[in-house]
Formats: structure tokens, C-alpha cells, sequence
């Protein structure tokens, strides 16, 4: 181990500081909600709590005591993560309790009847630990160290001990570098423990960057190597003392906290400045967070937003919005936050007026309802946009991903160096689609069609690979033997096939075909590739795995998944060699390190394949393959033209993004496009050069942009349907929620006639009461396109002498107030700038980049991302650049085991 | 006993009457003196075990470890001091080199190859210089076992280039198939891709397995869709191997196994735990069925395995004989170790011949019984063929093994006295007795070879022959 402080003590005392004092100087006295005072002192606009919510991460959170029970001999564990892990004071006269503070006057054990099993399990699953803890020692002389935290066994077994050793504080660690005692330790400096009331936060990060921090700066800092593997199970957690009773610990206690990862330096700080209450006043906000979030929001969605949204607004009531409704209606306020009963919802709702035409709310809608406005009415968002609710997956559900056709093209090529391009298209079955991409993990199953084309494929790729050249990467021997170095070779060579390393018993198994090989009489080689087209159909080859046990919360994610999450996201394809070096060294967890990474891999050519992938499953260009028109109605169709068009708009896409590498925004109004000969004569345009050749469209007003194009105007059929193309642009450049139609509606499309333009039509399904609701929210979008006939052909009268328009006024989701454009080229201006459509690009590219829905759980995350990109200039690698750091792609869902 | 035994009698009576391709079963069923010596094919089989008997136990005869061999006594020929220094190989485990010289007499000549041909090959190839009837597998390999690495420690039938006769079935599924399923000749690619192409399969359904396990790293929703992904695998594997090339009058495929195979039965060397229910259930179906294939005159010449060289398996269960406990199996337990110290290898290697060494007898003891039991299912009243005779009298068997000593740090002890029976190959060699025949290996064997009528001889061309004539009837 190698250990190199780095001492910055004394502590310089900032304002920080000394708003701490006050919280000590309160405290002493008896006023408990000091914290949250200083923190509405800092943000006089918030409440004390809602600012506790935002700022305390809860994020990798196992266990906190807040002390907040002042009877009985149990400290009870809020953390509401998993099991909780309560603790038992064995003598309650050594301790007095009061609300939020525990003081220990007499030695005494607070430890856990049981073993800490989600502490033992979730922190060496991460290989991360962070210790916080707000305590006031009572005396400078105690040593042993006396144990303030501990998960131990005796004076010798520790995996982590905090405790105080004279007038420093003291931290073992056990990981495969120290020893079964945490030894080496990293102390703070000598003089760093005081008798006042202190924050003191232990952190150790996979890379072994371990730091100790007392009041919110950082004092000592050492690398401690190895893993976290050798943790002990069966250790329990305890406070104040050693299990074997001989290092006790006096002082107060009000607040302890572990968590699975490392808290981050500014996390560290702003805890440090909440102060230790807190972590109370969060779980407080946070239990009508989740209210808002998971019962009241997709409540209101469903139920209510159909007439009350910004658009229909009846009676005046717009619940969409928080100002909105809580300014109320044409009948006057309609929630009285605090109380249900003076409340005119509660009393549409509970009457049964409300919904109108509609079944009424059940009854355990009503009880959440009523206990929200009784609880306050708090709102986590100042708009509920439906679309964040239109998916309501069950929590926990975490669906494997499978390989994609292409991403399992491009893993095979960067694996083994073979082209199976043209056999796997040909004979796996085809991914389909579902939530818009095919690449969605719930919708990526498995039939004998795929088990049959993986080991005839497996077959084809080792018959085409120099397999001793291949396994002369992983190892110089070509003995069999599983005594010898045949399990080295296996070991090396699955670790990169599969992504990762292998263990024990995976070596194990493949190693039994070359036992089998030999047995037969076979070599080195046969061996080999019968191991490497086992490989080839492993789950682990097939699957992006990761270990999803946990305990149903969001935990890091390891370094190979981190490592083949940048790559399948990046590139559509496995890791390469130097990320999985980064792998190796844990260095994946720096964030400058992973922002080096996504850097470098944003240059890579995958990069850029992977980008066209997404742009093809979101505007659906595959269809073009199958577009058939009616010859009859359009006698000059080329078949070719379909792919033309497809071409156009994949090379459009690479231009904007990253040739010019303009916003992504601007794919709806930049004036270039890309056409053969055939397809320029299509739209009207100068055949220039053969082959596919750059047009300037900055002097046609009528082109530009991926709506003028004919891959996305063919969408609307040979009708030219402003039904298709408004609902395109609604649901996948807005993100916009309509219901589909009545069962009872005829759905027939009019056809046109002379005196009846698309148009025309249109605006009578708009006028009709029972149409308009909907319609009038999408089909205004393709007023702008009527112009382009069925197939993206510019005309300006139609085949029955109908003036064609290009004006129409919208209201964009989200929007309070409709938007009026005069001709297609403001239309596309109107979307290029629209924040609502700058959104759902980013949206489309974080679901693609996940490979599953959005849902409300990652509305907040999502929108991060997006500031952060357009931050960053909004252009595709800003974007992928703030997925790839977020939280999204950092941290994992896990599985509560039993 | 999980399951009952299979027998030619119970194997006819599962299939209804129906009539099993067997050209010799109509000949086998005449009891005719005159049609008897043409009747009474040549066969010749090895019958390994692992691990030995130590030179010192032999000598106890029938009184201690070899009991088990008793009621079989007058059909075999037990032969103590017996010398197989010469296939000892410098840098070589001793394991490998003793099982590799078992009826080849010679030292292994790399990793998967013999340094000469089998006993049993020699006779093979003399015999039938033109192969076999097609219908028959050319050389039957099954064996049950776990240690790998080496091929000689498992495998015991050699061609005379030295690469193993036949490919190994180590489950009794496998077995089965070959036996019953699409035939071929002992090169026949087909077999031998499709046997490999097996191995990988078996290795991916492992993986799956795994992944739908209790120790899946997966949650519910993950592990069902890698059980579905299972699921379909053997509907593949159903399809491919299960269907295809099946003879369609064959028997009902036997029970899967349930003891590890492939690298899961050698985790690098560390030992696997098993119980001695486990260890006997497969075996005796493994047995049956090879003392089957031999009844129906499906197979003549291979070898069966009872154990590997070198075998490391940390054996549990009470072990009985014959209604009297011997003895408690708890290797790691009575070790008080784990891994590969706590397998019952390391009672070999703790031998001491001024003690009693009372679980070494009980492992070997055990393994007489075992290989007792895969002989007596030749000697059965289903085994009597045109002569009157047993197949067990009828065919030249060849039980051996790899040690005569189990402690490593004397080779050429630990290569010397090493335990070798036969049985008398209809006539050809002396049974009843047990003889010290103070003799290579090899000139036993190669007085064997001459005894049954077969050309060319074992060991070097130059060699001067010393016939052992004491082993002739």
C-alpha cells in the first residue's frame, strides 16, 4: 500500500465555518432545527426543508441515523434503502437521548443484533465507501482509537473502523492491500480533533483516492490499493465502542451516514453546510417528493389533464402547471394547500363530479389525492409534462440488454477482427421496435431462430479467423493441459471477449472443452476455437451483463460495466484496449478521466456510425425500404428514390452533426441537403454531379431541414396525410401526448377534391368539438408541409387545382401561449429554436443511449443532461458527453435480493 | 441408488419387443456347441481406476481391499509386483505417467498422446485390419471421472500413432448415443465434430445455467429472460442431438446426469465435493450401459474409466459392503483440510505402510467394489453366449491402474508393484490364482498379445522379449 498524505490543516475558517458555530452555539442550547435555519437563511426563497430535499444526496446512501427517536434502546436506520439495520444500545443509562441527539456519558455498545449484511454486500460490490458523521467528542483523551463508527468483530477484524485517537481522527480500512485490522490507517493530523461539534466524512473511491474531511475540507489524503473483496460478512455495525467492550468512545452523536461511493468534495461541502439536521428535514421533503412524483403527477395526467392543461384549460383551470393551479379557475382557488376539506378539487373529486364523463377516481387515488393537499400540496416541478408519465415502469424492473443486430455486427469486428456483416443480417432475426427504437431491452427477446443463428454464426466467424494468430494475443503456449497454461489463456482471452474478467468458475467451464479437444485427440487450435465459439454465445457475449443485485436503489456502476456502457453507447460496440486498461486501473470513477475517455472515443469513425444508427431508428428510415406508392397516382416513382432518400438524410445528419457540429437543434432548419441526380429532379432541384452531392438550399425557402426531406415526408403515405405527419412531429420532435381516437370514430381519410384541399379538411375535423381537442394540438404542424405531396415532391397547387398553404399557428407541449408561422421555412425556424424540441432530441438520444423508456425517475436527470449539453453547445457529442458523466450511465438500478 | 440397473433383459423388455438392430443377437441367443467358437467374437477392454493399490495391500489378497473381487475370483487372474519403471518420464507427474503406461507400457509422449498403442488397440487393429461391421463402434471410451489436464489420466485405449482410439463419453447420455445413435467409424469426422461441437454446447448451457441460478448476479426480470434464452437452447439442443441420427428402434434415452462434467468437474486441479450416492449412481449407469453396448455386441474393443489418475474428489457418505458398514467418507473433514488437501489423493500421497491407513482401504476397497460391479454385469445369466460362457471368460479384460505406491517422492516404488488383473480371454489365460510375477509390464503385456493372436508387440522393436509364460493357461 502506499500511503502519501497531503495535509491542509489548520482548517481555514470561512463562512461556512462560522454558521457552523452558530448551529453548535443553537444546539447546546437546545434549539434543534438550527440547520435548517441557516439554510433558509441562505436561500430566503425556499423553504427550510424543500432546500434540505434538493441538497443532501441520497445518492448510494445504506444506512443513516439522524437520532430523531428519543425512547427505547433502538436507534432505528432511516434510510429506507433495503433492510434497516437498527441498533441496540446495551445500557440505556450510559446515553441520554433527545430529539435528533444521542449523547454517550458511560461506555456502552449501539451495535447491530445481526450482521450489517447490506453494508458488507453493497460496499465491496462498488469497491466504494464513503463514513459521515456530525458528532462532538466528549474529551481529547480517548485512544484505542476509540470506536465512534465501526463494522468489526473484535480489537483485530475490522472492515471499517472510524474512531478517534487522541486529538486526531482515525480510519482502518480493510481491502486486499491492508491487513484483516484496516492497517495501515490514515489519520487527520494531529490537532484536527476537537471537542466541538464536527463533520467529519471518510471517503475511499474504487482507484484507492481515500480522503478524510472534517468540517467540509479535506485534511488528509492517501491511496490505499486493493479491493474491497476481503470484507467479513459477518460483521456487525456498531457505535461508541469495540465489540470485545475495551474501546469506548464518549461524546454526542447527531448524525451517522454510510454510504456505497465515495461523496464527492463538493458533496462533502454542502453536507458540511447543511449541517446534521439535514438528513431529518430531507427525509421529510423527500417522502412528499415522492408523493408528487409517483402518485399525485400521474394522477393529475391521467385523470385531469385531458380539459385542465395549458391548451384546454376549462372552467379556466390549467393543473398542469404549479402557479396555474394553485391560482385556481373560473370558480375561484381549487386547493387549499394544508387542507382537503376546504379544497374545490377534493370536493369535485371525492363527489364524483369530477372527471367529467369519465370514471371516477378509485379509491386509493382519492387517499393519495386528499393526503397530498392535507400534507401541503408540495410540487417537485413547476409543469407536469404528460410524456414523463406515459411510462409507468414498476420499479426495480431492470430488463438484461441483448445485442443488437448491428451492435452484435460491430462487437464480432472489434472482438475477433471478422465481418459477419452480410450472414447476420441475413440470418438473425430482425430486432423490432418498440418505444420507437429497436434497440429497447424489454422488446429484445429471444427465439430458436436467434439460438440457431448464434452457433451457426459462432461457426462462421472462427472458420474465418487465424485462431492461432488470435490466441497468440493472450498466450505464447499452445499446451492443453488445464494443469499448465491452457486457464491463463482461457482467463485472458475471455476477458476480452466477454468484457470482462472472468471468474473461477467461468474459467473453469471453458476450460473443459479443451479437456474435451484433447481427449479427442485434438490440438491447440481445435481447442481454441471451441472455446472462442463457446464464447461467442455466452450469455455474456450476447448480454451487456452487469450485477444487478442490490437492494433496489441506485448503485455505482462496476468498472467493466461503466467501461461497456461508454462503448455500447459511444460506439455500438465493446470496449477497446485502452478502456479496458482504464478499467484495470479503476480510473473510470474520475470524472476528468471519463471525460478524457468520451473525448477520445468521440473521434473514433464508431462514433459516428453509432450517431446514423440513432438517426435511423429515430425518424424510422427503415421504412423506406419497404415504400410502395401507387403507381397509378404517381407514374414517374423510382424505387431508388426510397433509398436516395434515406441516403439524403443519413448524410444530411453527419454534415450538421459533425462535420459542422452545429447544435442538434439545427437538423430542423439547416440549409444543406444531400441528393443524387434522380432525387435533385424529385424536389425540383439542378441536378448537379452524380452520385450523392451536397446542395446549398439557402437561396429555397421551401427545403431545409429533416421535415422538407422525403424520408420524413413520405410518413404522411400517397395522401400526404396531415393526420401521419402532424403526429410524427408531435410524438417524436415534441414529445407530445394526444389519446388515441374513439373506438367509434371512422378513421377513413377523405380524399380531396377540387374545393377540398387537405388543408381544408383538416380544419373541419379542427372545428368539430369531438375531433378538435386532439387534432388541433398536432395537425397544425403539418399545415407548414402541405405543399410536399405524398412523396416529398414541392407543388404548390394539387392535382385538383387546390391552393396549397404553408401558415398555421401551433401550440408547442409545454407552451402557455400558441405560436403562429407564416411559411415552411419559419415552421422550421419555429422548431430549431423551440425548447421543447431541443428537449426531446435530448430525450430520444438518452432513451437510445439507455436502450429503455424514460420515465418520471429520470425526468430530473434528463433535464440535467440537457443543461449541461446545451451548455456545452447542444451539438451530439455535447449531449453524449452529459449522458455518459450523469447519473443515467454512472450508476445502476439494482434488485432488492431476498 | 438412484436409479436401477440396465441390463440387456430390462433394455429388450423398454422397448416394447421391439426388434434392436443387433446382427450377432440372433447368434448370441443359440445355445449351440457347434455354431459356439465362431459365435464367440475376440473383445478386449481395459478397466481403469485411479489411484492404485499400494504394493503392501496387495499382498492381503482377497482378505483386504481386492474383497470386493472375491465372487469373481475363478474368472480372474490377479498379478502382484508388476513393473511399469520404464514409463517413467522426467518433469512428468508420476499420476500421468503410471495411467498413461497402463496396457500401453509405455511413457506419454505429450499432453493427449500415448507413447504406443493399447492393449486392446493392438488386438483391434491385428484382428480387424479392415474395421469393424459398421454397426458396431469401432472403440467404446466412457469412463466416469473429474481430474482432466492430462488425457492419459482418463482415457486408456491408444491407436499405434499414440492419439487416443475413440472419442471420451463421460456422461452415460453420451454414451448412449454413441452407442445407439448415428454410427461411425472410430475417424469418422462427424461423430468427432459432432462430440466437440457438444462440448461447446455444454459449455454455453452452463453459462446459462449459471445466469438463471440462485447465484445469478441478475435480478428477477434479467434472469427470466436469460431463462428463456435457456430454454430455447434446448430446444436447439433437442433438435440437433436429441432428433437427429437417433437409431429409431434404440432404447429411451437414459436420465441426464447430475455430477459435474466438463471444467466444472476439475476446477483447476482444487478438487470437486461429491458423495458417494452421486459418485455410484453415475457410475453404475455409465457401467450398465458399456456392460450393455458389450451384451449387444455393439462394442469389442475400449476401455472404461472408474476414477482418473490423480483423481481429486472430496468423497462423503457411509460406505457399505454387503450389509456391513466399512467405512464414514469425509475426506475434507478427516483431513482437516480443504481444496485439493482435503481430497482423498492425499491418503495416496500419507500412505505409510507400518500404519493402518484406514481410509486409504476404504477408497480402494470401495473402488473394487465399483469395478466388481461393472464385471459382474459380464457375468450375468444375460451375459452367457454361444459357448456357455460369460463375456466376462469369453473377452480378454484388462483391469489397471497408475501406482503401486502412492508416496511421490520415490519413483521408482511408486511405479513398482502396481496392481493388474485379467480375466482368461476364453481359455487363453490362467484365472483363480494370484500370482507375483516379478515382470515388466511390458512383457506381460506383449505375452498377451501373442496369447490372443494378434501381430506386433509393445515397446521398442529391439527390445529382447521376455515372455511371462506363468500367466497362460
Amino acid at each position: 500500500m502506499k500511503i502519501m498524505k497531503r495535509f491542509r490543516y489548520p482548517i481555514s475558517l470561512g463562512s461556512s465555518a462560522i454558521l457552523l458555530a452558530l448551529a453548535a452555539s443553537s444546539y447546546d442550547t437546545g434549539l434543534l432545527t438550527v440547520s435548517a435555519g441557516q439554510a433558509a437563511e441562505r436561500t430566503p426563497d425556499s423553504s427550510s426543508q424543500e432546500v434540505g430535499a434538493a441538497a443532501r444526496t441520497t445518492s448510494g446512501l445504506q444506512v443513516v441515523y439522524d437520532f430523531h427517536s428519543s425512547e427505547g434502546r433502538n436507534v432505528e436506520d432511516r434510510s429506507r434503502v433495503g433492510p434497516p439495520v437498527t441498533l441496540q444500545v446495551s445500557d440505556e443509562n450510559a446515553v441520554t437521548r433527545r430529539e435528533g441527539t444521542l449523547d454517550v456519558t458511560a461506555p456502552v455498545l449501539i451495535a447491530s443484533d445481526e450482521p450489517a449484511q447490506k453494508l458488507n454486500t453493497s460496499i465491496p460490490s462498488t469497491g466504494e465507501v464513503t463514513v459521515e458523521v456530525w458528532i462532538r467528542p466528549a474529551k481529547i483523551d480517548q485512544s484505542g482509537p476509540a470506536r465512534i463508527v465501526t463494522i468489526s468483530q473484535d480489537p483485530n477484524g475490522r472492515n471499517i473502523t472510524l474512531g478517534q485517537d487522541g486529538d486526531k481522527y482515525d480510519v482502518r480500512l480493510r481491502t486486499t492491500d491492508t491487513n484483516a485490522n484496516g492497517i495501515p490507517s490514515l489519520s487527520s493530523p494531529p490537532g484536527s480533533l476537537t471537542t466541538d461539534l464536527t463533520h467529519v466524512v471518510y471517503t475511499h473511491d474504487r482507484s484507492g483516492r481515500t480522503r478524510i474531511y472534517i468540517n467540509g475540507e479535506q485534511v488528509a489524503e492517501a491511496e490505499i490499493g486493493g479491493s474491497l473483496s476481503n470484507w467479513d460478512g459477518s460483521y456487525r455495525l456498531a457505535l461508541a465502542n469495540e465489540f470485545s467492550g475495551d474501546r469506548p468512545w464518549l461524546g454526542t452523536y447527531r448524525l451517522v451516514a454510510i454510504y456505497n461511493r465515495d461523496l464527492l468534495p463538493h458533496e462533502v461541502e454542502r453536507h458540511f453546510q447543511l449541517g446534521p439536521e439535514a438528513a431529518h428535514a430531507s427525509k421529510l421533503a423527500d417522502a412528499r417528493t415522492q408523493l408528487f412524483n409517483n402518485e399525485i403527477a400521474p394522477l393529475l395526467t391521467r385523470k385531469c389533464l385531458e380539459c385542465h392543461d395549458s391548451y384546454a384549460k376549462a372552467g379556466g383551470l390549467d393543473l398542469s402547471r404549479k402557479k396555474a393551479a394553485l391560482a385556481g379557475g373560473e370558480s375561484g382557488k381549487a386547493i387549499a394547500p394544508g387542507s382537503a376539506a376546504d379544497s374545490l378539487l377534493w370536493e369535485m373529486v371525492a363527489s364524483g363530479e369530477m372527471p367529467q364523463d369519465r370514471p371516477p377516481l378509485s379509491d386509493e387515488e382519492k387517499a393519495s389525492l386528499r393526503a397530498w393537499i392535507d400534507g401541503g400540496a408540495q410540487w417537485s416541478t413547476d409543469f407536469i409534462d404528460p410524456a414523463v408519465y406515459l411510462y409507468d415502469r414498476p420499479r426495480g424492473q431492470v430488463w438484461l440488454q441483448r445485442l443488437t443486430v448491428p451492435e452484435y455486427i460491430e462487437t464480432v469486428r472489434s472482438a475477433v477482427g471478422v465481418d459477419i456483416d452480410e450472414e447476420a443480417r441475413k440470418i438473425l432475426p430482425p430486432d423490432l421496435r418498440a418505444d420507437g427504437f429497436s434497440n429497447t431491452a424489454y422488446n429484445l427477446n429471444v427465439d430458436l431462430g436467434h439460438v440457431e443463428a448464434y452457433a451457426e454464426l459462432a461457426e462462421i466467424i472462427v472458420g474465418r479467423m487465424d485462431v492461432l494468430e488470435f490466441a497468440a494475443r493472450f498466450s505464447e503456449s499452445r499446451s492443453l493441459s488445464t494443469d499448465d497454461t491452457m486457464r491463463d489463456f482461457v482467463a485472458a482471452m475471455g476477458k476480452w471477449l466477454l468484457r470482462g474478467p472472468l471468474n473461477e468458475r467461468e474459467v473453469t467451464n471453458y476450460s473443459g472443452i479443451a479437456t474435451t479437444v484433447a481427449s479427442a485427440g485434438g490440438d491447440f487450435e481445435e481447442a481454441a476455437s471451441g472455446i472462442i465459439e463457446a464464447m461467442l454465445q455466452s450469455p455474456r457475449f450476447l448480454y451487456r451483463f452487469e450485477d444487478q443485485r442490490g437492494d433496489g436503489t441506485a448503485w455505482p456502476v462496476g468498472d467493466y460495466e461503466l467501461a461497456s456502457r461508454l462503448s455500447y453507447i459511444l460506439w455500438g460496440a465493446p470496449p477497446d484496449e485502452e478502456l479496458m486498461r482504464a478499467a484495470d486501473e479503476g480510473r473510470l470513477t474520475d470524472p476528468n478521466e471519463l471525460a478524457q475517455q468520451v473525448e477520445r472515443m468521440l473521434q473514433d469513425a464508431r462514433a459516428v456510425s453509432r450517431s446514423l444508427q440513432f438517426a435511423t431508428e429515430w425518424l424510422d428510415l427503415d421504412r423506406l425500404s419497404s415504400l410502395s406508392p401507387d403507381r397509378n397516382r404517381f407514374p414517374d416513382w423510382d424505387d431508388d428514390l426510397a433509398s436516395d432518400m434515406r441516403s439524403e438524410t443519413l448524410a444530411f445528419f453527419e454534415e450538421v452533426v459533425w462535420t459542422q457540429k452545429r447544435p442538434m437543434a439545427d437538423l430542423l432548419n439547416a440549409q444543406v441537403t444531400f441528393a443524387t441526380p434522380r432525387l435533385a429532379t424529385h424536389y425540383g432541384l439542378e441536378p448537379q454531379r452524380d452520385g450523392l452531392t451536397r446542395y446549398d438550399l439557402a437561396s429555397i425557402p421551401s427545403r431545409g431541414g429533416l421535415l422538407t426531406q422525403g424520408s420524413t415526408l413520405t410518413i404522411g403515405g400517397d395522401e400526404a396525410s396531415m393526420v401521419a405527419r402532424g403526429l410524427f412531429v408531435l410524438h417524436d420532435l415534441m414529445r407530445g401526448v394526444v389519446r388515441d381516437p374513439p373506438a367509434c370514430v371512422d378513421t377513413t381519410p377523405v380524399p380531396t377534391e377540387p374545393g377540398l384541399s387537405q388543408r381544408a379538411i383538416a380544419e373541419q375535423r379542427l372545428a368539430n368539438v369531438a375531433c378538435g381537442g386532439c387534432h388541433s394540438k398536432f395537425e397544425p404542424y403539418a399545415f407548414g408541409l402541405e405543399r410536399f405531396n405524398g412523396l416529398g415532391a414541392y407543388r404548390e397547387i394539387d392535382e385538383h387545382g387546390n391552393k396549397l398553404l404553408e401558415n398555421g399557428v401551433v401550440l408547442i407541449p409545454g407552451a402557455e401561449q400558441t405560436s403562429r408561422y407564416e411559411s415552411i421555412s419559419e415552421l422550421m425556424d419555429l422548431l430549431a429554436r423551440s425548447d421543447r424540441v431541443s428537449r426531446s432530441i435530448t430525450w430520444k438520444v438518452t432513451q437510445f443511449a439507455l436502450g429503455r423508456p424514460l420515465t418520471a425517475a429520470d425526468a430530473g436527470e434528463v433535464d440535467r443532461i440537457h443543461e449541461t449539453a446545451s451548455a456545452d453547445g447542444g451539438t451530439y457529442p455535447a449531449l453524449l458527453k452529459a449522458i455518459v458523466m450523469s447519473d443515467l450511465v454512472r450508476m445502476k438500478q439494482t434488485e432488492a435480493m431476498p | 441408488m438412484k436409479t436401477g440397473t440396465i441390463s440387456r433383459r430390462t433394455m429388450l423388455k423398454s422397448v416394447g419387443g421391439v426388434t434392436i438392430g443387433l446382427p450377432l443377437l440372433e447368434e448370441m441367443l443359440v445355445s449351440s456347441a457347434t455354431a459356439a467358437e465362431a459365435a464367440v467374437p475376440v473383445r478386449a477392454f481395459n478397466v481403469f481406476f485411479g489411484l492404485g493399490i499400494p504394493a503392501p495391500l496387495q499382498t492381503e489378497g482377497f482378505d483386504g481391499v481386492l474383497e470386493p473381487l472375491r465372487p469373481l475370483a475363478d474368472k480372474l487372474l490377479i498379478m502382484r509386483n508388476v513393473d511399469q519403471i520404464r514409463c517413467d518420464e522426467s518433469g512428468i507427474n508420476a499420476h500421468y505417467d503410471g495411467a498413461t503406461g497402463s496396457f500401453t507400457a509405455e511413457p506419454p509422449d505429450g499432453e493427449a498422446r500415448a507413447g504406443g498403442p493399447s492393449l486392446d488397440q493392438v488386438v483391434r487393429q491385428s484382428l480387424y485390419p479392415e474395421g469393424l461391421p459398421p454397426e458396431m463402434v469401432p472403440t467404446l471410451i466412457g469412463g466416469t471421472f473429474f481430474r482432466r489436464s492430462r488425457v492419459g489420466r482418463y482415457v486408456h485405449s491408444y491407436k499405434h500413432d499414440g492419439t487416443v482410439a475413440g472419442t471420451m463419453q463421460e456422461k452415460p447420455r453420451d454414451l448412449f448415443d454413441r452407442v445407439f445413435g448415428r454410427v461411425g467409424t472410430t475417424d469418422d469426422p462427424d461423430a468427432r465434430r459432432q462430440r466437440l461441437r457438444r462440448s461447446v454446447l455444454d459449455a454455453v448451457v452452463d453459462q446459462y445455467k449459471f445466469y438463471t441460478g440462485a447465484n445469478s448476479p441478475l435480478g428477477a426480470t434479467s434472469r427470466a429472460r436469460v431463462a428463456d434464452h435457456l430454454q430455447r437452447i434446448r430446444e436447439y439442443e433437442q433438435r440437433v442431438y436429441a432428433l437427429a441420427g437417433r437409431d429409431p428402434d434404440s432404447p429411451d434415452v437414459p436420465p441426464p446426469s447430475d455430477v459435474a462434467h466438463g471444467g466444472e468437474a476439475d476446477p483447476g486441479g482444487m478438487g470437486i465435493d461429491i458423495t458417494l450416492e452421486e459418485l455410484t449412481t453415475e457410475w453404475r449407469l455409465m457401467a450398465d450401459l458399456y456392460a450393455l453396448a458389450i451384451q449387444l455386441d455393439r462394442a469389442r474393443f475400449g476401455s472404461i474409466t472408474f476414477l482418473a489418475a490423480g483423481e481429486r474428489i472430496r468423497l462423503t457418505g457411509d460406505y457399505e459392503y454387503e450389509g456391513r458398514k466399512i467405512f464414514h467418507f469425509d475426506d475434507a473433514a478427516q483431513h482437516n483440510a480443504t481444496g485439493d488437501q482435503g481430497c482423498s489423493h492425499e491418503w495416496w500421497h500419507k500412505y505409510n505402510p507400518e500404519k493402518q491407513n484406514e481410509q486409504l482401504r476404504a477408497h480402494a476397497h470401495m473402488k473394487m467394489r465399483e469395478v466388481a460391479y461393472f464385471l459382474s454385469k459380464l457375468d450375468d445369466p444375460d451375459a452367457v453366449e454361444a459357448n456357455g460362457k460369460t463375456i466376462l471368460e469369453n473377452s480378454m479384460i484388462t483391469i489397471s491402474t497408475e501406482s503401486g505406491d502412492g508416496r511421490h517422492n520415490d519413483v521408482k516404488r511408486e511405479l513398482s508393484g502396481v496392481f493388474h488383473a485379467i480375466t482368461g480371454a476364453n481359455g487363453r489365460f490362467k484365472t483363480g490364482e494370484i500370482l507375483d510375477l516379478n515382470a515388466e509390464g511390458i512383457d506381460v503385456y506383449n505375452t498377451m498379445i501373442r496369447s490372443m493372436g494378434a501381430e506386433g508387440q509393445l515397446g521398442p522393436a529391439d527390445r529382447e522379449m521376455r515372455p511371462v509364460d506363468a500367466i497362460l493357461a
